[in-house]
């Protein structure tokens, strides 16, 4: 086991892998900016080294006062949390070079992952189930309407050298293809100078639902369920659920399946998470693969019982998964509301000094959070505040937890989205489990 | 105070007779009355903010200095001289000018010169050659 974790993070997860290394008598070092001198993540750790100003690009995101601050601390380990430089290649070789164990994917694998098509191809190879479509460039119409006839209507054209929604048009049938076809193609060619178009089913009233599994060095990775990720603000995930309220056992399995062969197929070693669309009818299909603990990662702890971070801290160290697939069970429902320092109607920042704090407790409550009386909120990270976590023993049981512990959440001095999430709570859409992607912007627009 | 000096604390008091014990740092206040009963009332006191532990003796945050500091613009290694068998850059007492190396921060192997911003005498050196320092780590007081 390792002796000493360097966390190269800040805020909650920051405090997280500090609770998961402490339980495993791992010595710890964190780092901070001028800015975070006082946070719990200073505070909880053995040893903080101050790398930098407050600007993340000169501090947690500056590669070289990271290593700086590695190698000095004498750490036989990284852990680099989520986000800043989690999926960094360079900062995995350069751990490696440093001879020091990188807790996460290793650069071969944050590279195949981290580019989209690459992803694709990699994982089309090992028979996970891509959004049908055509086999790259379409050469005609007729060859697009021979697609869409194999794939089923609606359809989306996307320009190969496309982005921003620019080049790109959908088509209901055969008699909206043509026109949809010449026009996409002159947009792509005016717009990117390629007017290069491929076709994909266009999956109606999607559903985001991610798998998380977890690896070992010993060719070993069984999942652990989905999460439903569906209600977004802008791509943003607000609020998570596990199980998904769409998935039977039989999709469980499926799709679970279809995670742990496309790890597999890269030989993963570490946690991560396999993301996918699925439709009303429960056809999934593979969109990517983040290789590192996610923000939502407690909703799988609460409803398997396994501690992801530990296990993946235990994997890095070389030993083996401590439970097979048979061993994984999902028991009862959970649910994480994401407070961020935002108003809650308009979601702009609101930065500022924490006056006033209470989270709510009590049975089947989780509380992962940075924050504490007379903590400043700084505009320089990201406005998460905590992550507010209910586990019932139902879907029902959970919302119901979640209803009160929202409730019962004080936080003053800065705004929060904690009466948006009251909403969302009281709300017939979410309440039906019935929603798919566009809800949640829906619900804002009411 | 960790909880096992805490508990060698007591431990030391009660071969004693000692009633009350009251010890004061700048990181810490404890203090220890010893009742009839057997319990002893222990209050430890952290004063907030904490100061952040550091590698080297001091810290960027505890560090209260007077006088115009020059603080290191890296995490790395300090050094008072370029290599082993040169002369230090500085001694305390020294009259040094604005844009003149006063040490060298190492930071993953390169070496970076650290140049006085004003003009002055060195009054005080606060770090040792070969100590690890953090980004805004007091190093040197320049009187100008």
């Amino acid at each position: 086991m390792f002796k000493k974790v360097l966390i190269a993070n800040r805020g909650e997860i920051a405090l997280r892998v500090i609770r998961a290394c402490k339980e495993l008598d791992i010595e710890t070092v964190t780092v901070h900016s001028t800015a975070d001198a006082n946070s719990l993540h200073v505070r909880f750790a053995d040893h903080s080294i101050c790398i930098g100003p407050p600007l993340a690009s000169a501090s947690y995101l500056h590669l070289p006062a990271i290593m700086s601050a590695i190698e000095l601390s004498g750490a036989d380990a990284v852990h680099p949390g989520y986000g800043f430089l989690a999926e960094n290649a360079e900062f995995a070789r350069d751990c490696a070079r440093l001879g020091v164990c990188f807790i996460g994917p290793t650069p071969e694998q944050i590279e195949q992952m981290g580019d989209k098509a690459t992803a694709k191809a990699t994982v089309k190879a090992a028979g996970t189930p891509l959004v049908p479509g055509s086999d790259g460039i379409l050469d005609s119409l007729e060859e697009a309407a021979k697609c869409a006839e194999k794939v089923g209507y609606p359809v989306l054209l996307k320009a190969t050298a496309g982005g921003g929604g620019k080049g790109m048009r959908i088509a209901q049938d055969r008699n909206e293809l043509s026109a949809a076809f010449n026009v996409a193609r002159s947009e792509a060619q005016s717009c990117f100078g390629n007017g290069d178009l491929y076709l994909e089913k266009m999956v109606v009233r999607p559903r985001h639902i991610e798998v998380q599994i977890m690896g070992d060095s010993y060719g070993n990775v069984v999942h652990l369920g989905e999460r439903e990720c569906s209600l977004q603000r802008r791509h943003q995930k607000v609020l998570e659920e596990a199980p998904s309220p769409l998935v039977t056992p039989e999709m469980r399995a499926a799709i679970g399946k279809a995670a742990v062969d496309a790890a597999k197929a890269i030989g993963y070693s570490s946690a991560g998470t396999v993301e996918f669309l699925a439709d009303e009818d429960r056809n999934f299909y593979f969109i990517e693969m983040n290789t590192r603990i996610q923000v939502e990662h407690p909703i799988t702890e609460m409803v398997t019982g396994v501690d992801l971070v530990k296990t993946m801290i235990r994997s890095a160290a070389g030993e083996k998964l401590p439970f097979t697939q048979d061993d994984i069970k999902m028991t009862g429902h959970a649910i994480e509301c994401r407070i961020n320092a935002e108003d809650p109607e308009t979601f702009a920042p609101s930065p500022g000094v924490i006056s006033g704090y209470h989270e709510p407790g009590g049975y089947g409550v989780r509380v992962d959070s940075w924050v504490h009386d007379r903590a400043k909120v700084l505009p320089f990270y990201d406005s998460l505040l905590a992550k507010l976590v209910t586990w019932g023993e139902d879907r029902d049981e959970a919302i119901r937890r979640m209803r009160w512990a929202l409730d019962e959440y004080v936080v003053e001095g800065v705004k929060t989205t904690v009466p948006f999430h009251q909403k969302v709570m009281r709300d017939e859409e979410f309440l039906s489990g019935s929603f798919d992607t566009g809800y949640i912007a829906r619900f804002l627009d009411r | 105070m960790k909880m096992d000096e805490i508990k060698a604390v007591l431990e030391l008091l009660e071969d004693t007779d000692i009633r009350e014990f009251e010890y004061e740092d700048e990181n810490l206040r404890l203090g220890i009355k010893r009742g009839a009963a057997s319990a002893p009332l222990v209050t430890a006191m952290a004063p907030a903010p904490m100061a952040a532990p550091a590698l080297g003796t001091g810290s960027a945050a505890a560090e209260t200095v007077s006088g115009h500091v020059i603080p290191s613009p890296f995490v790395g290694t300090f050094y008072r001289a370029a290599s082993p068998e040169s002369a230090p850059y500085t001694e305390v007492g020294q009259r040094v000018e604005a844009g003149q190396t006063l040490c060298i921060v190492e930071a993953m192997k390169l070496m970076n010169e650290i140049e006085a911003d004003i003009s002055g005498t060195v009054k005080k050196i606060l770090v040792e050659n070969a100590q690890a320092v953090e980004y805004d780590q007091a190093l040197f007081v320049i009187e100008p």
